[in-house]
């Protein structure tokens, strides 16, 4: 009986070893994948065209490029629902300026990531220093900035059609072959994200602040300033976010980056970082927002009213959820082979 | 006692609120020796590495480090001299990897921060096998691990850093006997290889056969200091009861009791 499971014990080892580490990036692939393929079944023309892809990689970086670094946040174990209206104040700071100096000046892209930087820092002290719950804190700011844009604006958009194909708008949101330079900034930010995450001292410490807050501080990591640089970068990346959002619509709107909230969590959520924090991929919250993106555009394309939208988003949100939590039962249960099989092999 | 101090902790007083957990405590670890913290719980023995490791600040008293003198240490100037501590809730981020646990807090990086991962995970190797652990993959996440190793990993971070004084607070609660054994022996092997442990345990039959000096707490004091030669496990086991029940250690061992003599002449002795 215990040569059977050590049998098993070793092919499974040998197959996971390479793969462990990426398992929730493969479900997650795995996931996009099926989709893709259920799509394609219902409606062949629209997953074969060329546009639809453009298409979606236009509006997927305002859900993704928030998400990356709310990704950060969660793993280590905080939430930041603030940043919807950051990506507004952020916008609102740049469109004034360039209202002000009459020309689409990088100067007020820069200013709106110091106003991202300054409302991130703001809900770093106040979780940090004042011991205000992540939850509760960020929803007072949510409020506090969205209040603002709308007391600033008085509700009112404010056009910005004529910087069109200035070099700020191309840089940010032009065109090159077709693909739209904002999602090329996702990849980008992607990427330097994963690369702090894995392979720099930071993303180790945002690992153990989310996994053992405690055992960090006792090992010196000043869990304060971890904090409050992510909620730092989350805020100038949601502000990025806002200005480039802001920018492909050519039109500043107060209510900039309300649909986006939830959407961001969700793409988190559904790429497999659990708020239980300590786990979470960058790899994983790209292609979950590409995920929501693909069912947005799978269900116009497929015929029915825009209404079943959300419907499939929480279908899919419940489904990745009970496939995580099945993943980590399964886990569970390997764990506890594997342990026997190292206690064997350390005896002899 | 004429090998060198590692630690010396003088007339260390801690106060939470209105309850005093150290009264006045003197403490000293030497070179390449194993000493025994034992006392009932709420003696004070955890309050004690803690401050030595720098998690809480004394209110009165001095820590003397490799003949540095501090009023108080923080974690990280902890470690930078070379302590170590391992905890009974163990200070490890079990969804990551052994080499990761091993490095926590302290990785090797290059100027800009990024990790020298291939390096880290060599010398991890390197430090589990040292304590014996040869077939532990370094990738293996901490959490596939059972309690025994799991301490193992910890007790490796001191060979990583090369600390001199490892604290070992109740490694050995919650282990099974097999287990235990386990880190009796990395404790042996840590001694091997020329460093000094603090060992804390409730359980004198833990703590015994790895130790070469026992204090022991009472209250917020240390009532007596013995030397493993001059006692049987039953011995430490009668002073322990008598102290629990009495306060004080019976007669016929007072004469082995070092904390007669030691400290003599020094000023900041606290009346035992």
């Amino acid at each position: 009986m215990v040569n059977m499971y050590r049998n098993i014990g070793n092919t499974v080892t040998r197959v996971t070893k390479a793969l462990s580490g990426y398992k929730l990036q493969i479900i997650i692939t795995a996931i996009f994948l099926s989709l893709w393929f259920i799509f394609y079944i219902i409606n062949p023309p629209a997953i074969t065209n060329i546009f639809t892809y453009y298409s979606i990689a236009s509006v997927a970086p305002f859900t993704i490029i928030p998400a990356l670094s709310l990704t950060l946040i969660i793993i280590a174990r905080e939430i930041d629902l603030s940043f919807s209206s950051i990506m507004a104040l952020g916008a609102l700071v740049t469109a004034l300026t360039w209202k002000a100096l009459g020309e689409a000046s990088p100067l007020g892209v820069l200013l709106g990531l110091l106003a991202g930087l300054g409302a991130g820092l703001l809900n770093g002290v106040l979780i940090c220093k004042l011991g205000i719950p992540s939850l509760i804190a960020t929803i007072g700011t949510m409020f506090l900035w969205r209040g603002v844009v709308l007391v600033v604006t008085q509700g009112f958009s404010i056009p910005l059609g004529e910087y069109r194909g200035s070099p700020v708008f191309n840089v940010l949101v032009g065109r090159i072959y077709g693909i739209p330079a904002h999602f090329l900034w996702a990849i980008g930010l992607a990427i330097v994200f994963w690369v702090i995450l894995n392979r720099h001292k930071f993303g180790a410490y945002i690992y153990y602040v989310g996994d053992n807050r405690i055992g960090a501080q006792m090992v010196g990591i000043n869990v304060h300033r971890v904090l409050i640089s992510l909620y730092a970068i989350h805020g100038v990346i949601a502000a990025f976010a806002g200005i480039v959002d802001t920018l492909e619509m050519a039109t500043f709107w107060p209510t900039l980056g309300d649909i986006y909230m939830l959407k961001s969590v969700a793409a988190v959520v559904v790429g497999g970082t659990p708020v239980t924090g300590g786990v979470g991929t960058i790899y994983g919250t790209f292609i979950g927002g590409l995920i929501l993106e693909f069912i947005e555009m799978g269900v116009l394309t497929s015929g029915v009213t825009g209404f079943w939208i959300r419907l499939v988003h929480g279908v899919v949100i419940i489904i990745a959820l009970a496939a995580q939590g099945m993943l980590r039962r399964i886990e569970l249960a390997r764990a506890r082979i594997i342990k026997m099989l190292i206690e064997e092999s350390e005896e002899k | 006692m004429n090998r060198g101090y590692i630690v010396e902790m003088r007339n260390i007083v801690k106060r939470f609120g209105s309850v005093v957990a150290l009264r006045g405590v003197d403490f000293y670890v030497q070179e390449n020796e194993v000493v025994g913290l034992v006392g009932d719980n709420g003696a004070g023995k955890s309050t004690l590495v803690k401050i030595l490791f720098g998690i809480y600040a004394p209110d009165e008293g001095e820590i003397i480090v490799k003949g540095i003198k501090f009023r108080k240490l923080n974690p990280k100037l902890a470690y930078e001299l070379g302590i170590v501590l391992v905890h009974q809730e163990r200070i490890l981020c079990e969804n990551h990897t052994i080499w990761r646990n091993v490095f926590m807090g302290r990785e090797l990086t290059n100027r800009l921060g990024f990790l020298k991962i291939s390096e880290m995970k060599k010398i991890a190797y390197e430090c589990l096998s040292q304590l014996g652990l040869t077939r532990m993959q370094v990738d293996t996440p901490v959490k596939y691990l059972s309690g025994g190793y799991m301490q193992g990993v910890q007790i490796s971070r001191a060979l990583t850093f090369d600390a001199d004084l490892v604290i070992l607070d109740e490694p050995t609660t919650a282990l099974s006997l097999v287990e235990t054994q386990r880190v009796l022996e990395y404790v042996n092997k840590l001694k091997d290889r020329g460093k000094s442990s603090i060992f804390i345990s409730h359980n004198i039959y833990h703590v015994y056969p790895v130790a070469d000096r026992f204090v022991i707490l009472d209250r917020g004091r240390v009532v007596a200091e013995f030397y493993k030669k001059d006692l049987t496990p039953e011995d430490l086991a009668e002073i322990m009861i008598s102290i629990a029940r009495t306060g004080s250690v019976p007669e016929k061992y007072q004469k082995l009791n070092l904390r007669l003599t030691y400290g003599k002449g020094s000023s900041s002795r606290s009346t035992l």
